[in-house]
Order: structure tokens, then sequence, then C-alpha cells
């Protein structure tokens, strides 16, 4: 199959899911009588999005060779290290308010470097904390926004 | 009109814009150059900045990194053969052949020159175009700027590259659909936010820029190795030669910057055309009418093949800002990037912000002549140490794309929710990239969605519900003619091409 079709079926079932959706979308007492109501656009797209991806998938594709298959696609592609950043990501949303800013990004960088390949240590270090503790600096003394220090250090204060 | 330049360059002049005016173009100059990252992402990484900003003030950095990042791209084609946008996927025709012959000095000389040149002429035009413009269409109503909206979408899609339009068409309307997320500007009511307090004022429009463009287009670049890692060619970044281009150079490539540049701001002002289009026709235009000599060195290093490109795509960024400014429509995903900023500021461009903030109007309008200057003086006797930007290695410059495009977004709403739906988002967005389906489409129909409802929910309630207003106003009817003929070229394409699969 190839992958513009791929594309095509997942539209088509977010255009019906979309415009099943819309069936939920309140409508006030006023503008139950209105011509335009909350729901119009969204059932109008709904249709459009529908008819868009039949074409799509009905209509041939513009080339066919074997770069538009949806194998060729997706293969050799380094995923591994794709979702490694993305699990690096989330903890960094997880971390930044519970281990503070400068902490989580360090983290979060050294992580990141590491997965792209860097090793050494001494770099890892230089090209991370530097940039994280100008960046803070810049953020929280120079424009004076309020970074979280983490509500980590909060609790262990109360505890010791 | 005097009055309006003298505003503008009262408002430009301030020591702060021009310091903004240099940091947007040297910043936009080292994003745009990292391959994968293009004026969209530059811009979008921006935007947190812009929030301190006052109004004009952050129209003027934006409009910056735009130039900047035109040029950047410039400088990894010539460089290494790897176009961070599709703007300059025409200058590396010649530009490239022309560094491996040895002259990578002389070649980001000229795109700097030939960028100067097209910027300013452009921005000659701009200076008479939009407020003329802005003058006229300051009659227009609802039923108008509905029929533009759809003019704005439908021809971005229209000029998506071949085989592409249907694909570009659906991602406008996932924009849209997109655009109905949160509570409703009209009725008050809640769409599609399943309960949850995160989606009630909608998605954030930068958090879904950043994460369709910077973060999906760096795991992009990680996902599949870029092109210029693989180029064995590709050139020394760290010693690019003279930057000397001689006096005959320079009258050879005259007459070319002078018809590119024209070429460029009308193709940049048309909706969805851009500065793709502009350098390819420019490109095609200087062959055609380049003598049998010169004909054979294009593709081999010419300078004129080099020029044609470069200075029509920098023309065709200033022409887009024509349709932003007095009509309040994005031309390119930039523009819309630019548009979804001014709105967060609470400024609508269009007609009123011609009469109502002059100050911005004409100040984005007299930045741009700094801004070239800027790109000139600034770049030019940087070139050499900006080029090695490029000499540094990926697994550092990625991370740090990946850092500054969640904490943009982060410190904004200092909501880490919206660091998860950025990762979600651009997962996604990276799925649908591999598929082939363009994004700028979408964040435009994302931005329009909700301007293009108010306007047609008025335009019916005018006409008492009927779909009169299409055609009652001349305005509207032409507008929507245009639009009709702009979709009719790849529609018919599409059915002429099954017929002839099908016999």
């Amino acid at each position: 199959m190839s992958k513009d079709k791929v594309g095509a079926s997942f539209f088509l079932v977010l255009s019906i899911a979309y415009g099943v959706l819309a069936f939920d979308i309140p409508l006030t007492f006023v503008g139950i009588d209105e011509v335009f109501t909350a729901r119009t656009l969204p059932f109008a797209l709904a249709v459009l999005g529908t008819v868009i991806a039949l074409l799509i998938l009905v209509l041939p594709s513009a080339k066919t060779d074997d770069s538009q298959k949806m194998s060729a696609a997706f293969r050799g592609l380094n995923w591994k290290l794709v979702c490694l950043l993305a699990l690096l990501m989330v903890f960094y949303g997880m971390t930044i308010r519970w281990i503070g800013f400068v902490l989580s990004t360090i983290l979060f960088l050294i992580g990141s470097f590491r997965v792209l390949g860097e090793r050494r240590v001494k770099v890892l270090l230089l090209a991370s904390v530097p940039v994280v503790i100008v960046f803070w600096l810049l953020i929280s003394k120079v424009l004076g926004v309020y970074l979280d220090p983490g509500s980590l250090y909060f609790f262990l204060g109360e505890l010791f | 009109m005097l009055e309006g330049i003298l505003t503008g360059l009262s408002t430009a002049l301030i020591p702060i814009n021009i310091l903004l005016v240099f940091v947007g173009v040297f910043a936009g100059t080292i994003i745009g150059m990292l391959p994968g990252l293009g004026p969209i992402s530059a811009i979008t990484l921006m935007i947190p900045i812009t929030y301190g900003l006052d109004p004009a003030s952050g129209l003027i950095l934006m409009a910056g990194v735009y130039y900047g990042a035109v040029f950047g791209g410039s400088t990894s084609s010539i460089l290494l053969n790897a176009p961070g946008i599709a703007g300059t996927v025409a200058t590396a025709i010649d530009g490239y052949p022309l560094a491996q012959k040895g002259y990578p000095g002389k070649a980001l000389a000229v795109a700097a020159y030939c960028s100067f040149s097209g910027g300013t002429i452009a921005a000659i035009f701009l200076l008479f175009a939009a407020p003329a413009l802005a003058k006229v269409s300051l009659s227009f109503q609802s039923a108008d700027y509905f029929a533009l909206m759809v003019l704005g979408l439908t021809s971005v899609a229209a000029f998506a590259s071949k085989g592409k339009f249907l694909m570009a068409v659906m991602m406008t309307i996932l924009g849209l659909m997109l655009s109905t997320i949160g509570t409703s500007q009209s009725a008050g009511v809640q769409r599609y936010t399943f309960g949850r307090m995160d989606l009630i004022d909608g998605l954030s429009f930068l958090l879904l820029a950043m994460a369709t463009f910077a973060l999906s287009e760096a795991m992009m670049s990680v996902l599949k190795k870029p092109k210029g890692a693989e180029n064995a060619d590709a050139v020394n970044t760290t010693h690019i030669g003279s930057l000397k281009v001689t006096r005959e150079e320079f009258k050879q490539i005259a007459p070319t910057i002078a018809r590119s540049s024209v070429l460029g701001f009308f193709v940049g002002v048309l909706p969805g055309a851009g500065a793709t289009i502009a350098s390819f026709l420019a490109y095609g235009m200087e062959r055609s009418l380049a003598s049998a000599k010169e004909k054979l060195k294009f593709g081999k290093g010419s300078l004129i093949g080099l020029a044609a490109p470069e200075t029509a795509n920098n023309a065709a960024s200033s022409g887009s800002f024509v349709p932003l400014l007095t009509l309040g429509i994005p031309g390119s995903g930039t523009t819309a990037v630019i548009l979804g900023a001014l709105i967060s500021y609470g400024i609508q461009p269009g007609p009123r912000l011609f009469v109502e903030r002059p100050e911005v109007f004409w100040s984005v309008i007299i930045s741009m002549y700094i801004g070239n200057i800027v790109l000139l003086v600034l770049n030019l006797p940087l070139i050499p140490y900006i080029a090695r930007v490029l000499a540094v290695p990926r697994q550092f410059l990625i991370p740090m794309i990946l850092f500054f495009s969640m904490i943009g977004v982060y410190l904004v709403s200092f909501n880490t929710v919206d660091i998860f739906i950025m990762v979600f988002i651009a997962s996604i967005a990276l799925v649908l990239r591999l598929l082939g389906f363009p994004m700028a489409p979408m964040l435009l129909g994302f931005i329009l969605g909700a301007m293009m409802e108010d306007n047609l929910r008025r335009a019916l309630v005018i006409s008492d519900g009927s779909i009169s207003f299409i055609w009652q106003r001349p305005i509207t009817l032409t507008i929507l003619i245009i639009t009709a003929l702009t979709l009719l070229k790849p529609l018919l394409g599409l059915f002429i091409k099954d017929d002839s699969q099908t016999a």
C-alpha cells in the first residue's frame, strides 16, 4: 500500500470520528434557531475531510515508484534514537517541577548528547552545565522570570 | 505616507529595535543554516522571546529572523548542498558547484549581495504597495474576508509540490479541525475538549508550531541521516576562501538581480506561492534568457544561476508581508506563524492595522531596509565564522533545539502537560511527514480557522442566513472566482491523469 493511501485511511477515520463527535457539541437555547451554530463548521469540515480522504484513496497516486510504498518510507530509520529522545523529553516534563529547572535540564542535555553518540564525560559536562547556568541566569536574574527551584528540595527541607 | 514613514523611522530606529534587528538577523542566519531547520522553526523558536517585547519590536525581531533564516538556508545549500528550506533548493543548483570549484567565499558573497539587493528592492515595492492595498481593503466586509481566507488556504494547497495537492488540502482541513478545539468564540460553548481543563482555551498556537516544526524537524534529522552528513564532497566550512566579487561579475549579475527582484516580489505577494516558487521561476527565467554559452554553465556553477534564485527568494520574503500586513492573510507558513504571534499580542493584522497601529505597520516596513543592510554588513564579514556553525556536531545541536523548543512553550504556560502534548503532537507530525503530508498548510488552517468561522458566521447573519453573500459583492465574487481558478489546475490535473492512466 502506498503511503498516501495509508495517510488517507487515517484521515478518513479521523474525519468520521470528528463528525460524530460534533453531535456532542452543546447548543445554547438561543443558538438552536440560528443559521450558523457552533456545530456548523465542524460538520462542514467533517464532510470535506471525508470527501478529500476518499478522493486520495480512490484516485491513483501521483508517483508509483517504490519510494512511495509504506515499507520504503519507514525503512532504515533511526527509530530507536528518536524513541529514546522522546522518552527523555517526557522525563524532562516529569522532572522539571520536581527537581527544578537547572538539574532536570542538565540531565536532559547530558542524556540527549549521550543518546546521540557523545561518550566523553568531560565534553558532556562542559556542553551542558555552562549552557544551563547561563540560560538560568538570563531567564531568572536578567529577565526576572520565576523558575520553580523544585519541590523535592522543599520536601527535603521539611524533613531535615 | 510621509508621515507614516517618519513614524516607522522613529520606531524602527530606537536603539532597542536596531539591536533586535541585529539579533534577529544573526540568530535567523544561524538557525536557518542548520540543515532541516527553516524560517518557520527559526521564528517559532523566537516567539517566546517576543512575548516580552512590545508588538512593533516583536514583529521587527521576527522579520529579521525571517531574512536571516532565508540567507542561512542559502549558506548550507552552497557549502553542504543541504538546503535547510525548500526556498534555497534552487540556490544549491549553481551555488554548490561553484563552491566545489574552489570558490565557496565568492558563492557566499554573491548570495549575500543578491539577498541584500532582492530584499531592498522588494522593500521599496512594499513601501508603495502595502499602504495602497491597505486603503483598498478598508472597504472589505466579512464576506470578503471569508473569501480571502478561503483563497489563502486553497492557494497554499494549490501551490504544493506536484502530486501533493490533495494531501495539502487534507492538512489544511486538519488545521481547521484543530482550531475548533476549545471554547467557541461566537457561541461560547466547549467543543472537543472532552471535559479537560487544559483544552478549554484550545490548543496553543505556539505549542502547535513548535511541535510540528522545530521539534519534529529536529527529530526528523535524527530519524534520517541528513544529506549533508553523507556528502563526502561537502565543502570545508572552516576555510571558505576569498569573498571578493569582481566588477565584471557584478555587471554580469546586475540585470539578473533587477529582474529577479521584481519577479520575486510579485510572486511573494501571491498567497501560497512564496520563496520556493519565486526562486525556481527566477532560475528558469534567467536560464531561458541566457546566451547559449552561458546556458551551458547553468548547473555547473553559474553566477547568474546563483544570483537569480537568491535574489528572488529574498524579494519574495518581503513580498509575502504585503497580504499579511494589509489583509491579515498570511501567504505562507512563515507569515502564518508571524500572524499567529501577532494575534497572541492582541493585534489583528489587516487594514485596521494601517489605521490603528501605524507605528507597527510602518516600523516593520522600515525595519526591512535596516534588516537587509544588517544582513549585508553583519553576515558578509562574519560568513567565515558563521559557516563554522555547520561544523558543530549534530549530537550537540539537536538536543539544544529540543531544549529550546520545550522551554519556549513551558516558559509561557508553566504547565508541564504542554511538554507531553508537544511530544505527542511532534510524534504524529513526524509520521505524517514520513507519509508525505506537508505541515505548513495545517498551521495556516489552524491560525485562520477561528477568523474564517467568525467571518463566515457574520456574513451569513448579515445576509439573513442566505449564501447570497457569495455573489452580492463584486469583491467577494472576484476573490472566490480567483480561488476557483487557483484550484482548477491541480484538480483538472488529478482527473486528466486519472483518465490517461485508466485509458
